[in-house]
Formats: C-alpha cells, sequence, structure tokens
C-alpha cells in the first residue's frame, strides 16, 4: 500500500538551534502512528513541517504523492490539522466556523451541508452548532477543531497533544474517536504521555532532541503478552533454571533486588501465573506490561542522554 | 476565486460585526464634519482642499488601527497556522485581508461626500479639485493599508504593529523635508518616496500618471511584501 505521507531526511534550524535532525518515516493508509517525545523534542515541529506551516530547512515531505512544499496546494488539501492549543476564530459561532473552514477546503454548496452535518453528526456537536466558540468548553473547542479538519474527507488527521487540557472523560471520547476515525483515514498524533499513544498507535515514532531514535510497532514484538511480575523470596538463578525447562516462557527483564521480572509467555497472563505456581513462587503482584513501549522509551532515551 | 470570495467575507465580518470599524468611521466623520463645517463658515469658499489633507492625516493615525490587528491578531491567537494549512494560497489571504481593511476605509472616505453635496448644494464648487481629490485619497489609503498589513505580518503584537506602522507613514509622508539637507542625487530618491509630494497634485487638482503608479507600485510592493514576510516561516 502506498504510504500517505513520506517524510525523508527532514531537517529544521530555528536560527542557529537545530529542532529537527534528519528525521524520515512514512505513514500508512489507515493508520494510526504516534510520534512519542518530552517537550522539545520536536514532535510539533515535525507536524508543522508536514502541514506545510513550516518549510524544512532540509529534507522533503509528500502527503498523498504531493511534496508540501512544491505542491503545497495539493498536498494540504489532502490533510487536516488540529494544532496543539487548538486555535479557533472565537468570534464565530460552531455553524458559521465549519462553514468558513469548508468554504476554504473548497467544498460547493451542496457538498459543504452534507460535510457539515456528517461531522456535526460524527463529533456529537448537535446541541452547540449555534453556540460562540468563546462560549464553548475546552472538550467541545477540542470536537469543533477536530470537525474542521474532518472536514472534505482528507486522507490524513493530524492532531498535536490532542488530550492536553481535557478531563479523563474527554480524554477517554478523544481515545474512541481516534480509533474509530482510523478505520477511515490515516491518523498522526503527538503526545508526551506515553500510556496516551501506547493507547491509540499502531506505531510509535520515538523523538528526542530532534532525532528519531526509533520506529516502534506496538504489540509486535515477540510471540506472546508480556507479564510483569513481582515475586516474594525467589532466587534468580531457581527460576531461571525453573523456567529454562517449560517452553513458551522466557525472562525478558529483570530486577532480582526487587524480585520483578518481565516475561513473555506465549500462554498469556494466565499461562505465565499457572506456570510460576506450579514453580511454587510465591506471587505478590502481576501486571500486565502491555507494549514494553515504556522500557523502550526509557532505554532509548537514557542512552541518548548518556 | 472559490477561496477568496469565503477569505474575504470572514474579514468583512471581522471587521464590520466588530465595534472597531464603527468607532473609527464616526471619529473620523465627527472630526472631519467640524473641521469641514468652521473651515466653510469662516472662509466661505465651496473648496475641500483643506478637508483632503486634514483626511490624509486622519488616516495615517486610523489605518494602522484597522490593520494592526490583521495578522497580529491570528498570529497570536494561532489561527494563522490554521488558515495557512489550509488548501489556500498565501496571497489569497492577503489580498482578503487588504481588500477588507480597504473596504472600511473607502465607507469612511465615500462617507464625506456629503461635504461635496453640501458644497454643490447650496455653493459652486469646481468639481476637478474634489473628483481628483477624492482620487488621492484613495490611492493614499490604498498605499496606507497594504503598508500596514506588511508590518502587521511580521509581528504578533498589535501595539507594535500599529506603532511602527504609524512611525513609518509619518516618515514617508514627510520625508521630502529632509531632502532639501541631502546630496543631490538622494534628493531626488527622498522627494520621490514622499506621499506628500505625491499626494498634493491630487489634493490641487492636477493629476500626473507618475504620482497614479507611484501609489500603485507602493501598494504592490507592500502587498508583496506581506506575502513575503507570511512565507517565511
Amino acid at each position: 500500500m502506498t504510504p500517505v505521507i513520506v517524510a525523508e531526511s527532514l531537517t529544521k534550524y530555528y536560527g542557529a538551534r537545530l529542532a529537527v535532525d534528519g528525521v524520515s518515516f512514512d505513514v500508512r493508509p489507515n493508520e494510526v502512528m504516534g510520534l512519542l517525545g518530552p517537550n522539545g523534542s520536536g514532535k510539533s515541529t515535525i507536524l508543522r513541517i508536514l502541514t506545510g506551516y513550516l518549510r524544512p530547512t532540509s529534507g522533503t515531505v509528500r502527503v498523498a504523492g504531493y511534496d508540501v512544499v512544491t505542491h503545497g496546494l495539493q498536498a494540504r488539501s489532502h490533510l487536516g490539522y488540529v494544532p496543539e492549543d487548538v486555535p479557533l476564530y472565537s468570534a464565530m459561532r460552531v455553524i458559521e466556523f465549519l462553514e468558513f473552514m469548508g468554504r476554504v477546503r473548497g467544498l460547493d454548496r451542496t457538498g459543504l451541508r452534507a460535510a457539515i452535518d456528517e461531522v456535526i453528526e460524527r463529533l456529537s456537536l448537535g446541541s452547540v452548532r449555534g453556540l460562540l466558540i468563546s462560549k464553548l468548553s475546552r472538550g467541545f473547542r477540542q470536537r469543533a477543531a477536530i470537525a474542521q479538519a474532518l472536514l472534505g474527507r482528507p486522507k490524513l488527521l493530524v492532531l498535536d497533544e490532542p488530550t492536553n487540557g481535557l478531563d479523563p472523560r474527554q480524554i477517554i471520547e478523544v481515545r474512541e474517536l481516534i480509533r474509530t476515525l482510523s478505520r477511515d483515514l490515516s491518523i498522526i498524533v503527538t503526545s508526551h504521555i506515553l500510556a496516551e499513544i501506547e493507547r491509540v498507535a499502531h506505531r510509535v515514532a520515538i523523538l528526542l532532541e530532534g532525532k528519531l531514535l526509533v520506529v516502534h510497532t506496538l504489540g509486535a514484538q515477540g510471540a506472546g503478552t508480556r507479564v510483569r511480575v513481582r515475586l516474594h523470596g525467589a532466587d534468580e538463578t531457581t527460576l531461571r533454571s525453573f523456567l529454562a525447562s517449560k517452553p513458551g516462557i522466557t525472562i525478558v527483564e529483570a530486577v532480582p533486588s526487587l524480585g520483578v521480572y518481565m516475561l513473555e509467555s506465549a500462554g498469556g497472563t494466565v499461562g505465565a501465573i499457572r506456570t510460576l505456581v506450579e514453580g511454587g513462587f510465591a506471587i505478590e503482584e502481576v501486571g500486565a506490561s502491555g507494549s514494553g513501549l515504556e522500557e523502550m522509551f526509557l532505554r532509548l532515551t537514557e542512552g541518548v542522554r548518556q | 476565486m472559490k477561496h477568496f470570495l469565503p477569505l474575504l467575507t470572514k474579514e468583512l465580518r471581522a471587521l464590520f460585526y466588530s465595534p472597531i470599524a464603527y468607532i473609527i468611521i464616526a471619529v473620523f466623520l465627527v472630526l472631519m464634519g467640524y473641521s469641514f463645517t468652521l473651515t466653510l463658515f469662516l472662509n466661505k469658499f465651496a473648496t475641500l482642499i483643506h478637508i483632503f489633507f486634514q483626511s490624509a492625516g486622519l488616516l495615517f493615525l486610523l489605518i494602522p488601527i484597522i490593520t494592526m490587528r490583521l495578522f497580529a491578531e491570528e498570529r497570536k491567537a494561532g489561527t494563522l497556522e490554521l488558515l495557512l494549512t489550509a488548501p489556500v494560497r498565501e496571497s489569497q489571504v492577503v489580498l482578503a485581508k487588504y481588500v477588507a481593511s480597504l473596504a472600511v476605509v473607502l465607507t469612511m472616505i465615500a462617507l464625506t461626500g456629503v461635504y461635496a453635496a453640501v458644497l454643490g448644494m447650496f455653493g459652486a464648487p469646481d468639481w476637478g479639485p474634489i473628483y481628483s481629490g477624492y482620487v488621492g485619497l484613495v490611492l493614499l489609503a490604498s498605499t496606507l493599508v497594504a503598508l500596514g498589513l506588511a508590518i502587521s505580518a511580521l509581528t504578533s503584537n498589535q501595539v507594535i504593529a500599529a506603532i511602527v506602522a504609524i512611525g513609518i507613514s509619518f516618515l514617508l509622508w514627510t520625508i521630502d523635508s529632509l531632502a532639501a539637507m541631502m546630496p543631490e542625487g538622494l534628493e531626488r530618491v527622498l522627494i520621490s518616496l514622499s506621499l506628500l509630494a505625491h499626494f498634493t497634485p491630487f489634493a490641487t487638482g492636477a493629476l500626473y500618471t507618475s504620482d497614479l503608479g507611484f501609489f500603485v507600485s507602493s501598494t504592490l510592493l507592500a502587498l508583496f511584501l506581506a506575502m513575503r514576510a507570511l512565507a517565511r516561516r
């Protein structure tokens, strides 16, 4: 499948400061790509380059096959963008704002009406369509911003820190929305919160100080489930020799002083617990480790900082 | 055109839905009305020459207040990012803001037409200088709006945008005063840059294509600079 975005060797200097350093990645159709990194790691700059707001110092980005610098109009017509602080025209009503953005995106009168009805329905904006944007809550502002980005059915949705400033319920709603939308289009989403990215993205690009450290596919390392266990009074050598005789379960990482072990289990969490109980190990705590993203992020960022 | 019209509508709404445009128009008309009446009663001459010069002076102060928010406000609020990542050209964004702001100023100038009507009803004015004076005012307004727009595109601070625009406009208005102190080559350059030197013939009833060319080319140059300022990201 042809990627929706191909970024090659993107570099951006702000004066003498290097903000993005030779970043390359792609985003495939219907894929949610997460950009993860601490504040100041270059995430927003990369998004601004992808969306044509900033020019790269060097490197290229193609959106739906169009270079964002040389064929900016065509490239931009294939993407919808929600910047970090959700800037909206506060003096407009929600419906006026959507009409304006729809017309700017080139929708004709008939198409505009249908497109607005569709996004209002999808984002549940019906109750606030006549309200001034300045009167909206943060959650509704976020929805209005996503709604305008979806007008004209772009192939790519770019969301910069979409859960910033939202309450827990709104965060869950945005997460669900991203999952639903990815059935129809590709999404790039940034966050400095690892758990957020982990829950919505298919792949994650980890950035630090403008450099792309790795593109990590979530849920694809190893054959089994990763399980984190804390054992009471367990001896590491005994555990290792016991597990060596058990197929389908291995130790990935160990912190023996704390009794904490990261296991990869072909039989899932239940299989791992059964095996450990069978071996007579006292389990104090069990947790699903998820994607292993946290460990990878810490390892990579630690490596760079040292 | 498909993208330009919604951009223009948005700018017009922003200007005419806020009280700023009405306050500026009202202040302009009150001051000009006062000046027109006073001068007419004292001089009893059916002429608008003084009105044209006083209007020009007020335009230097009022146009930067109209143009200061055009880009500075959008840059500060972040909506410029939303606008420039939509499939529109920078030139369309600049032109929409220019046309909308000029529309406010033209409305203001057009309303002073009532003075000419009063002169026509109660006296026998020489219409030539009145027509040319209005052409001059429109051309001067066009240059000042484009200049204010270009300066607004360089900053996110509206106050800075207004003060710099007022400063540069006044400098360009009076720059020919410096000419006498300069060497001959530079003297000509300074005179040719003077807004006053190019506006005076219009206000006094003389139309020269060189003056027309100056205002048109300075407007185009300022609009071009605004587009470059936007493109430099």
